[in-house]
């Protein structure tokens, strides 16, 4: 019976109207929105390895020590899956003077958009007279005069509302896919298609959390134009206020200082104040080891060559440069060191705080199914916080080898030549050890995807549970 | 005549369940994006107080836009604090860039709410114009009567549209009423201005949306039909055309990415670096020739970006939703053009206080950066009015086809 009710759905649904509008919709807009999308994502490949190749030559001709590091600054290099989803890659760098805020007036559309907003109000339009229509019509107490249980109706319903819309979807993702494979510029490995998997299933869940809504909402009212109303109004809140608010609300809740003060702070303190501190410092260190060699007399006024000479020229006064130099030296690192101390804890309880903040939001915005679907797809997709996160663990790893490369060639440099300036001296650092970017493991990528996709199932599950209460309840007549 | 027919239609408004819970929608959502984003604006205002420029200091911060609480737009970017260094301009942000959420999702302003939530209000008020009362019979009845089509149809639209947007005047006057008791918020006679200009857009906008459901409306002969097509035009005109528009542009104008521009700048800085220390004593010739290069990147880029600007403009457009973004973030100072405009005066502010840095950075004696936001009248004839113009030239051309298309229904 079950069977029967199904497809009797899935075949009123396939010749109404409201079906051949979302299939030609999607048909259109799903392989438009993806063309366009693995176009900006050659572009992106493009860039990057022009980028890539742009360090490489500069490393080549112009590195020193003293800039070598903003030269070599990690970036993400595009994943292949931003033909697809789009997550926090928008780059806006309103750090930079330099900058593109037209994504803060105009988010990009990608596929979780398309879904979330484009296929949840779908489902609705499919599903808010489900109950109310026939009931209309007059056709539902006829169906329940046949031996048939009410909960068998309904989820006949059920399946056939999210039949009629898988298919126009699926359909409409096989365009997309077909475009992504014939781009030869876009090549997607295993682990692609297995978060592409997770997040269709992803989909699959948000989309039943709003075809229940819908089922749901339409058992409760008795006209169908009722009905499709009270499921706008909670859309319209679950999609689209919900998740807009929660940052703000979370922002007046756990206020954070302010960026801007709490960085001029630290520039200062590792700026200016450092210079004083390294200056006083290594004043004093200088001090006691000229008093300590009298050998050195004068050589804070003496010029590189005749510092040279006079190295060549008498070994005690070699010695007791070394101490000096190093004792200089040392002065300067200790004063970083304090001066980055004093920085650390600004930045860290700024950074604690900024923390508590986004949890808090997080935790807000996923009220709502829309959050949480966009915060799966991002996760898995490589383009959300969680990636972030990845990429700030890879860049530490990637300036510690850095370091200890930097220590171990200035090492050698000193070696070559004890009174080279070890900062601003032309080097040869082709043998540095590179950044390189390695997507986190899916396997990693799933477990964070289990907390929004529970909350999705969970959702759904307690749509489906309420709409089968409220339909044994209803008076069918 | 026509005033029976909008008195009717009001009458039958009010006591429907689509009226209430409209309205009880936009009510909530106008009052919480007015209070939620009035606290934002106080708690931007504080920090502004912290990290206002002393006297002397190069450094260029605009205050909080207070009608940033209606229109957010580009106010995080117009409200950094831009530091004048030896070697250029140092952007520093504000708060919203640490909390990652705040990139997810567009500001619930209430340009936001207009845009999303009061245009599928009006379309919920248009979709069933024609085809409701055709269904239930009583069209026939009421042309049975000596009235003229046109008479009908205007004395409907206008009926919905008093429904619509006198509850939607109420409710922004109340909201505006309790900003008014937010402290250190404060509104100047201009200010009011801009904002009647940013509600008289935003009726526009609604208009536009009606007329687009009378025309679907008149077009289908069932009302289901009627919701389905104008909800996937609605997602379409708000959500897709826009966004995509941008993106598009983007494949045609080819625009450095923001990450080339960063490291290009490293690179000439460590290159200048290096060469002035092989060339002892040209320090000062060599940060010349690094500023100088990087004004020309500068420009560059700037000419490319408004390039960019000025075509997903003209994309954008064919969407309402964004025309409306555009007239009320520039009416409102939160716009593309005041920020581009913005961006101009740092550079030559820069350029003003580069000249009198002095080396000692513990006293520095820059003149102060003064901005003063374009005029509205500035601001209509820089593409506001044209935005304005298309509202409501759309309108008035949905509204006309939609007629047409009426006066060729068959009644009963």
């Amino acid at each position: 019976m079950l069977g029967l009710i199904a497809l009797k759905e899935i075949r009123n649904h396939l010749l109404s109207f409201r079906f051949l509008a979302v299939f030609v919709l999607l048909l259109v807009f799903v392989p438009a929105t993806v063309l366009i999308l693995t176009n900006d994502a050659v572009r992106q490949q493009d860039d990057y390895s022009r980028r890539q190749a742009e360090i490489e030559s500069y490393l080549f001709r112009y590195a020193h020590f003293n800039r070598l590091g903003g030269v070599v600054q990690p970036s993400q290099p595009p994943v292949p899956f931003l033909a697809l989803v789009r997550g926090l890659t928008a780059d806006p760098n309103l750090g930079s003077f330099d900058d593109d805020p037209l994504p803060i007036m105009f988010p990009l559309v990608d596929l979780t958009f398309i879904v979330a907003v484009l296929l949840s109000l779908a489902a609705l339009i499919f599903s808010y007279d489900a109950v109310s229509g026939e009931r209309e019509d007059g056709t539902l107490k006829l169906i329940l005069t046949n031996g048939v249980r009410r909960a068998t109706v309904l989820f006949g319903k059920i399946l056939g509302g999210a039949a009629a819309l898988f298919l126009p979807f699926l359909t409409a993702m096989s365009a997309g896919l077909i475009v992504i494979l014939l781009n030869p510029r876009i090549a997607w490995r295993g682990s692609d298609w297995g978060a592409l998997a997770g997040i269709l299933a992803g989909a699959f869940v948000y989309l039943g959390v709003f075809v229940g809504l819908g089922i749901l909402v339409s058992s409760r009212h008795s006209s169908s134009s009722a009905s499709i109303l009270t499921s706008l109004f909670v859309w319209v809140l679950a999609v689209l206020v919900v998740p807009n608010l929660s940052p703000y609300v979370a922002s007046l809740l756990k206020p954070t200082p302010s960026t801007i003060s709490v960085g001029r702070e630290v520039a200062r303190l590792t700026d200016i104040e450092r210079d004083e501190l390294g200056r006083k410092l290594s004043a004093e260190r200088r001090a006691a080891v000229l008093r300590e060699n009298p050998v050195l007399e004068g050589v804070e006024r003496m010029g590189e060559g005749e510092i040279q000479a006079a190295i060549g020229r008498d070994p005690v006064f070699a010695k007791a440069y070394a101490i000096f130099r190093k004792e200089s030296e040392a002065a300067w690192t200790e004063a970083n060191r304090i001066q980055n101390a004093k920085a650390e804890v600004l930045r860290g309880d700024l950074r604690r705080r900024e923390e508590a903040q986004t949890k808090l939001a997080l935790a807000l915005s996923m009220a709502s199914p829309f959050a949480s679907f966009t915060y799966l797809a991002a996760d898995l997709s490589n383009t959300g916080m969680r990636n972030n996160l990845h990429f700030g663990r890879l860049s530490a790893a990637f300036w510690t080898s850095y370091g200890e490369y930097a220590r171990k060639k200035m090492g050698e440099m000193r070696a070559a030549n004890p009174t080279v300036d070890l900062w601003n001296t032309a080097v040869d650092v082709r043998d540095m050890p590179r950044f390189v970017y390695k997507e986190e493991a899916l396997a990693s990528r799933f477990k964070a995807a289990v907390v929004p996709f529970l909350l999705l199932a969970g959702l759904a599950l307690a749509v489906f549970v309420a709409s089968v209460l409220s339909f044994n309840r209803a008076d069918v007549r | 005549m026509f005033r029976t027919i909008v008195r009717k239609e009001i009458a039958a408004n009010l006591l429907s369940y689509k009226f209430a819970i409209v309205i009880l929608l936009a009510s909530v959502l106008i009052s919480t994006s007015l209070f939620v984003m009035g606290r934002d604006y106080r708690s931007r205002l504080a920090d502004y107080q912290l990290i206002r420029p002393k006297p002397g200091e190069p450094i260029a911060v605009l205050p909080p836009h207070p009608l940033s609480v209606f229109a957010k737009g580009l106010e995080d970017a117009m409200t950094r604090s831009f530091e004048i260094e030896t070697i250029g301009i140092d952007a520093r942000t504000g708060r919203s860039s640490a909390n990652a959420v705040f990139a997810f999702f567009p500001a619930p302003d209430f340009v936001y709410v207009v845009k999303v939530v009061l245009s599928l209000v009006a379309l919920l008020f248009g979709f069933d114009l024609v085809s409701r009362e055709r269904e239930a019979g009583t069209l026939k009845l009421a042309l049975a009567n000596p009235v003229s089509r046109a008479t009908l149809l205007a004395g409907k639209w206008t009926g919905n549209f008093l429904s619509v947007a006198v509850p939607f005047l109420l409710v922004s006057g109340l909201g505006l009423a309790l900003l008014a008791l937010v402290p250190g918020f404060h509104w100047s006679g201009p200010m009011l201005g801009r904002l009647a200009l940013i509600l008289g857009a935003s009726l526009a906008y609604i208009a536009l949306f009606l007329s687009l459901g009378l025309f679907v409306s008149a077009m289908t002969r069932r009302s289901s039909t009627s919701l389905v097509v104008l909800l996937l035009l609605w997602a379409l005109f708000v959500f897709i055309l826009p966004n995509l528009g941008t993106l598009l542009a983007r494949q045609v104008v080819d625009l450095p990415s923001v990450k080339a521009m960063a490291e290009k700048r490293q690179q000439i800085w460590t290159r200048e670096v290096l060469l002035s220390i092989s060339e002892r004593g040209s320090r000062d010739a060599r940060i010349k020739a690094m500023n100088e290069e990087f004004d020309r990147l500068e420009e560059d880029y700037r000419l490319r970006f408004d390039r960019l600007v000025r075509l997903s403009k003209i994309l954008n457009r064919i969407s309402p939703a964004a025309a409306y973004v555009y007239a009320a973030t520039e009416v409102a100072g939160t716009g593309i053009g005041e920020e581009s405009r913005l961006k101009e005066e740092v550079i030559r502010y820069k350029n003003q206080a580069l000249a009198g840095l002095s080396r000692d950075r513990t006293a520095p004696s820059a003149p102060a950066f003064v901005y003063r936001y374009r005029t509205v009248g500035e601001v209509l004839a820089a593409g506001g009015l044209f935005d304005l113009a298309w509202l409501v030239v759309f309108a008035l051309a949905l509204f006309a086809a939609g007629f047409a298309a009426f006066l060729r229904t068959d009644v009963r």
